[in-house]
């Protein structure tokens, strides 16, 4: 009995860590081939001899990634803001006032997760070439274009909902007493007990938004408004590729988010998986 | 609310208009009744798209929640370092799908590293991506790699809210590791595996960005999933066409979706 067990601990331990390699290897194997010279990309080991960091210059001379990089930041932060002002009003509303028809609205509102991107993407575009041609500045191939679908989200409206359901009318009450408005009391009552769904909320919108491919790839044309994605698919569906720059890119789209995700491992499990527990 | 609804109900209808017109984006819109559905239907390459579609949700939510609870299980164990694993697989699901599409297309390269693994073991080399009979399949195999983590910190979570003393109760009356995991374990995975393949089928078929990133769709329309088909269409000017088959996908999906909850709720 004894030696079975100590054998499952052996197996165990080798699944383990044989997976885990798996898992680090392709990681370490893009950023070892990031600091390789092109031509020794397939004909050195894991090791780059000797290292270069030629591809990085590349990538922010030859191409703009330092420009993405900054589309993609003030697209991602445009996005948490506006989400974070719009659905956390949108579920006090649902959650706290005396709306008439709330419960149609909010089966409507969860229909709408059921329909996916892809439908609503062609009149969306034709939107925001709707918009551009009258104002420029915004709409179609402008970041302000990439931002504007996704201002606000349904899940994020039910994922506030579902945490000021649980705060006791009887706290705003006293406020509405008081004679504080709905806005005073959202801001000072309700949203300071509300940072860990808050939290929740901005890494869930954050990630969707740094990570989103399909409808910046569609509604951009120019580099002036591609997203981090957006170039780095360009570079690497090329038919003759450079590796060395393709994995600098990689590196730079993918290395801010792992280091946010270690430092905050917690939260961003739980931001990713919500709702799992649930229903 | 008025967000809303320009957000989502107006591009709703109105792309339900187009799939019945023959709209190109610049002049007038003509109604022509079931034309693009019928362009569809009889169009081979719809019909290898959805083929290709199911082989692709099919293998990856088979192998992927598989692979998810296998992990879970692993991690569920008392060992040293449990959140440092469990990170190891989450990494891959807070990256964007196309960081992993480029890294998984260098791995599986004619001359890339999977292919010196291979051939010092004594294997034969062979270019995943460019025949038209595994390219498939190593998508799907970069898409699991990139995914099953998800699945691990799910069913992770799941395991633990299993309530210890009802195991403990079970192996007193002598049930061994098997029967425990059968009869207690499994029934009380049943919402969270609901939730995974609910969420995992709709997020299947409408997988664009590995196709996109690692092979085009190709090679010939091997890859070509139906959100690559629509994408294709639409920039082709068919919006007529491109919205019919968006709404086939989201009736599609309904129905799946409909089905699996009653599946799911009847046992």
């Amino acid at each position: 009995m004894r030696a079975r067990r100590f054998v499952g601990r052996i197996a165990l331990g080798v699944a383990l860590v044989g997976s885990a390699a798996l898992m680090l290897v392709p990681w370490v194997w893009t950023l070892s081939t990031s600091f390789k010279h092109p031509n020794d990309v397939f004909t050195t080991g894991l090791l780059p001899s000797p290292p270069t960091l030629d591809a990085y210059q590349d990538v922010v001379t030859l191409i703009p990634f330092a420009g993405y990089f900054g589309n993609s930041v003030i697209v991602t932060v445009s996005v948490v803001v506006l989400n974070v002002l719009f659905d956390t009003c949108a579920a006090y509303a649902l959650a706290k006032l005396p709306l008439p028809g709330k419960g149609v609205l909010l089966v409507v509102l969860l229909t709408t997760l059921m329909i996916p991107m892809q439908v609503n993407i062609i009149p969306l575009y034709r939107m925001m070439v709707a918009v551009h041609n009258a104002v420029p500045a915004l709409g179609a191939d402008t970041l302000s274009g990439i931002v504007a679908p996704s201002a606000v989200s349904v899940l994020g409206i039910f994922l506030m909902r579902q945490f000021f359901v649980s705060i006791p009318d009887s706290m705003l009450e006293a406020a509405r007493l008081d004679g504080a408005g709905e806005f005073s009391i959202l801001w000072r009552i309700v949203v300071p007990v509300s940072w860990p769904a808050i939290a929740t909320l901005v890494i869930f919108t954050g990630l969707t938004a740094w990570n989103d491919f399909l409808w910046p790839l569609i509604v951009t044309a120019s580099d002036g408004s591609r997203t981090l994605p957006v170039g780095l698919a360009l570079l690497a569906k090329k038919n003759t590729i450079d590796w060395s720059q393709t994995m600098a890119g990689t590196v730079l789209t993918a290395l801010p988010m792992i280091v946010l995700f270690v430092i905050l491992q917690r939260r961003f499990i739980e931001g990713l998986t919500q709702g799992s527990t649930k229903e | 609310m008025v967000v809303v609804t320009v957000l989502f109900f107006v591009p709703m209808g109105t792309s339900l208009v187009y799939s019945f017109s023959d709209y190109s984006g610049i002049g007038p819109l003509r109604w022509v009744g079931l034309d693009n559905y019928a362009d569809l239907f009889g169009d081979p390459r719809f019909a290898q798209a959805w083929g290709n579609t199911a082989v692709f949700a099919v293998v990856t939510m088979t192998v992927g929640p598989l692979l998810g609870l296998l992990t879970a299980l692993m991690l569920n164990q008392r060992i040293p370092a449990r959140a440092f694993f469990r990170a190891v697989y989450f990494v891959p699901v807070t990256s964007s799908l196309v960081v992993v599409s480029t890294l998984w297309k260098l791995l599986l390269n004619d001359r890339g590293p999977v292919n010196s693994v291979l051939s010092t073991l004594g294997l034969p080399a062979h270019d995943w991506l460019a025949d038209p009979s595994t390219s498939l399949l190593a998508v799907s195999a970069a898409s699991i790699w990139q995914g099953f983590g998800f699945e691990t910190v799910v069913f992770l979570a799941a395991l633990q809210g299993i309530p210890a003393e009802l195991l403990e109760a079970a192996r007193m009356d002598g049930a061994g590791i098997w029967r425990r995991f059968l009869s207690v374990t499994l029934p009380a995975l049943r919402p969270t595996t609901l939730f995974v393949f609910v969420v995992g089928v709709i997020g299947a078929f409408q997988a664009f960005d590995q196709m996109y990133v690692m092979t085009q769709g190709g090679p010939v329309g091997s890859t070509t999933t139906i959100v690559y088909y629509i994408v294709e269409r639409f920039k082709n000017l068919d919006l007529g066409a491109a919205s019919a088959a968006a709404y086939l996908l989201v009736l599609v999906l309904v129905l799946i979706s409909v089905v699996q909850l009653r599946i799911g709720r009847e046992r």
